[in-house]
């Protein structure tokens, strides 16, 4: 039944856009590229997971509207796996069986435990998961990881507290999970090898807590100035609301996924004057890459500023695999994984105009990027400290 | 059988032992076979991946209504089980080298003495008390296998590599289809076994456990030997669920054995029928069955009525609530028992009883 649904939408896809194929699904050459999206709409990081797939899914309307790539339509099956990395499998499973060429994914714990089948089954996988591992060709083969890796993210915050403050105790607070727990080792090692004189501790937060107060409490016992945090913006607007009550002397530094516009909403006035390490420029920061996303934003009604970075994050990393795409097809090659990996591996850096670092990948590295900008929050909104800064060399 | 018998009567006890009494049942039981036989050809690899898990559900599902429904031994702890099968075969095979039937065959042992184990409050502790027991060692385990880094090798989850059996890997292209005749086998397998586990005095003492356990000791039952043999038996088929889990799916992490496993185990044997080996497959088939075909209908209905599809786990969740709930008023013996109800009313026919 399934089948015959996709079937008649395909059809009637074909005939609405009149081409030469139009009443004929069978023409090899025009055949739509199936794209998977794992997406969490309803999880536990759904607060950044729905701007995400909506960016993902705006920049294939986009697309699809302007002809698509050479000729070919992209049809995105997009679905809810709630954060469960046993749903994630079933989502994966069923793209396949329903003739997806590549994956988007989301998290780290369900792109790890992808990590092997889409290797096994040559599917090259983008996932919004920024963990180290998945950037070696040599353990993930067929895994690309657009931004800077969450350790990239965390030794940044580091080179930049150590540059301020010497001493400091850091106190990471991190979600429970191996998203939360991916960039740990590598920060502590980086202290050490950096030698820096910054005190370290690790704080697995207990997932839908409705405060943090027994976390900041220990880190207070440590003596923390500083408070990383690797989670999503709802429990970090938490913590920030916590400090504030606490009247606690700690700044908080976001990482990629609560540094973000929910983030300043959320914890309002308790946001003020803390700082975040973001990839990804936000809507706020205008940049040239903005401009295609805001005209596209402007011609469907969305309110940009109100879907915030995610969205624009979303929109490039699609854009990223598209590219990939592109450059398999202008290759005159076949769209199987193995190609379009090489594709990927092979493409000039993807330019976003500035939105986030070029883009690069090649056959010995799926590390698109290692810079990510500094921001602080003053008055409810991102000001630039540092653009572009990669961990030091 | 004439339309107006009044029942099934036995004239002898080898005619009241056999396991299938009518020409109905037994052509029953062709029409399942064929239908098995056939299955996958007639599927997509799609449905076909959901029917071998609902194989694989249904396994475990015998398993939880031995203890449960035949033994009387509510138990909360069916994750936590299936948890140890499959670490037990997916790190036998993966760390140890392990062919895969002879890990699976450990897993069953080693998820039987667990079992058994945990089943040792089970001697003091009855009804409610004993679930919260159960509870305990869900979370324990649970517990152990999402914080011994050693288990995963840091990582959080275990990697098993695509099925080889006998120097043979499963082909990529063919994955669901040589997986249904592992699973169906193995289903069938546990069927039998459990079916005619309750013609022998071990099964027969379950039940008068069951019944009444002071009435059970009285006539000489061990009610020691026979709990914590009825929690061996039973994890014993749910450490095979376990182990099918790890090499189907060829990821083991704890999120799959979660307290959420547990609770829709026990909901698949309520749906099924207590105390029937046909109703936990019965059962097993809906409560899987139920979220893909929700996914179905949203789907088609998605122009009409979005929300069905935009709150599709909300309606998911809401919907296996309310089935739970329809069940327990309606027909609490579950869809064993609908069966056997729409059988006696054509047996019948045209007299009511």
């Amino acid at each position: 039944m399934r089948k015959l649904t996709l079937a008649a939408v395909a059809t009637v896809l074909l005939a609405g856009c009149g081409g030469p194929t139009a009443g004929d699904g069978g023409n090899e050459d025009r055949k739509d590229i199936v794209i998977g999206v794992i997406a969490d709409l309803t999880g536990a990081t759904a607060d950044v997971g729905k701007p995400y797939n909506e960016g993902m899914l705006a920049y294939i309307d986009n697309l699809n509207a302007k002809g698509g790539v050479d000729g070919h339509k992209i049809k995105a099956l997009s679905e809810d796996y709630q954060y469960k990395v046993p749903t994630a499998e079933e989502k994966y499973k069923k793209f396949v069986a329903e003739g997806a060429v590549a994956i988007q994914g989301w998290g780290t714990g369900d792109s790890e435990a992808l990590r092997s089948k889409v290797k096994d089954d040559e599917l090259p996988f983008m996932s919004a998961s920024y963990a180290e591992v998945l950037t070696d060709p040599k353990q993930s083969p067929y895994n690309f990881v657009v931004a800077p890796t969450y350790s990239d993210q965390l030794r940044v915050a580091i080179d930049h507290i150590a540059a301020q403050d010497p001493a400091a105790q850091l106190a990471v607070l991190h979600h429970d999970s191996p998203f939360g727990t991916a960039p740990l080792a590598d920060a502590e090692k980086w202290i050490k090898d950096k030698g820096y004189q910054l005190g370290f501790k690790a704080y697995p937060m207990k997932a839908g807590a409705t405060d943090h107060v027994g976390i900041l409490q220990q880190a207070k016992a440590q003596g923390a100035k500083y408070v990383v945090i690797q989670n999503v913006s709802s429990p970090a607007a938490v913590v920030a609301k916590d400090i504030a009550a606490q009247k606690l002397d700690m700044k908080i530094v976001c990482l990629n996924w609560c540094a973000d516009e929910l983030f300043i909403k959320v914890a309002g006035t308790a946001a003020e004057g803390h700082l975040m390490i973001q990839p990804f420029a936000p809507p706020g920061i205008t940049k040239p890459g903005h401009q295609t996303v805001r005209d596209y934003c402007q011609g469907k009604g969305i309110d940009l500023d109100d879907r915030g970075l995610h969205f624009v994050q979303g929109w490039y990393t699609m854009h990223a695999m598209v590219k990939g795409i592109e450059k398999t097809l202008g290759g005159g090659k076949e769209l199987t994984g193995p190609n379009i990996r090489a594709g990927l591996e092979t493409m000039p850096a993807v330019d976003t105009g500035g939105v986030i670092a070029p883009i690069k990948f090649s056959a010995d590295s799926h590390r698109g990027a290692t810079a990510s900008n500094i921001y602080r929050v003053s008055g409810g909104k991102f000001t630039e400290v540092t653009a572009a800064v990669a961990p030091k060399a | 059988m004439a339309a107006t018998a009044a029942g099934v009567f036995h004239t002898s006890y080898a005619s009241e032992l056999r396991l299938r009494h009518t020409s109905a049942e037994r052509l029953r039981l062709v029409v399942v076979a064929a239908g098995l036989l056939t299955l996958p050809w007639l599927v997509s690899p799609y449905w076909l991946g959901i029917v071998n898990t609902i194989g694989i559900a249904a396994i475990g599902a015998v398993g939880l209504n031995i203890l449960v429904g035949f033994t009387g031994q509510i138990s909360l702890g069916q994750g936590g089980f299936l948890a140890v099968g499959a670490f037990t075969s997916g790190l036998l095979v993966q760390r140890a080298g392990l062919p895969v039937p002879l890990a699976m065959l450990a897993a069953v042992l080693v998820t039987a003495v667990v079992g058994a184990f945990f089943g040792l409050p089970a001697l003091r502790l009855k009804g409610l008390y004993l679930a919260i027991a159960t509870i305990a060692s869900q979370e324990i385990i649970i517990f152990v296998v999402r914080r011994w880094g050693w288990l995963t090798g840091g990582q959080g989850f275990l990697d098993v590599d695509r099925l080889t059996l006998f120097g043979w890997r499963v082909p990529r292209t063919s994955f669901e289809f040589v997986w249904y005749w592992i699973i169906a086998g193995l289903a069938v397998l546990a069927v039998v076994t459990a079916r005619n586990l309750f013609r022998t005095a071990l099964g027969r003492s379950f039940m008068a456990v069951r019944d009444h356990d002071i009435a059970a000791s009285a006539i000489g039952v061990d009610l020691t030997r026979t709990k914590l043999l009825a929690f061996a038996v039973s994890s014993g088929y749910v450490g095979l669920a376990g182990a099918l889990t790890a090499h189907y799916t060829q990821t083991v992490t704890w999120e799959r054995f979660t307290i959420d496993v547990s609770i829709q185990y026990l909901a698949m044997i309520i749906v099924g029928g207590l105390g029937s080996i046909a109703g936990a497959v019965y059962g097993a088939a809906f409560i899987m069955l139920l979220p893909p075909l929700l996914a179905e209908l949203a789907d088609a209905l998605r122009n009409r009525v979005p929300l069905l599809a935009d709150q599709l786990p909300a309606v998911q969740a809401a919907a296996f609530g309310l089935v739970i709930v329809l069940f327990l008023l309606f027909e609490p013996r579950g869809l064993d028992r609908i069966w056997r109800r729409v059988k006696d009313y054509v047996r019948f026919w045209p007299f009511r009883y």
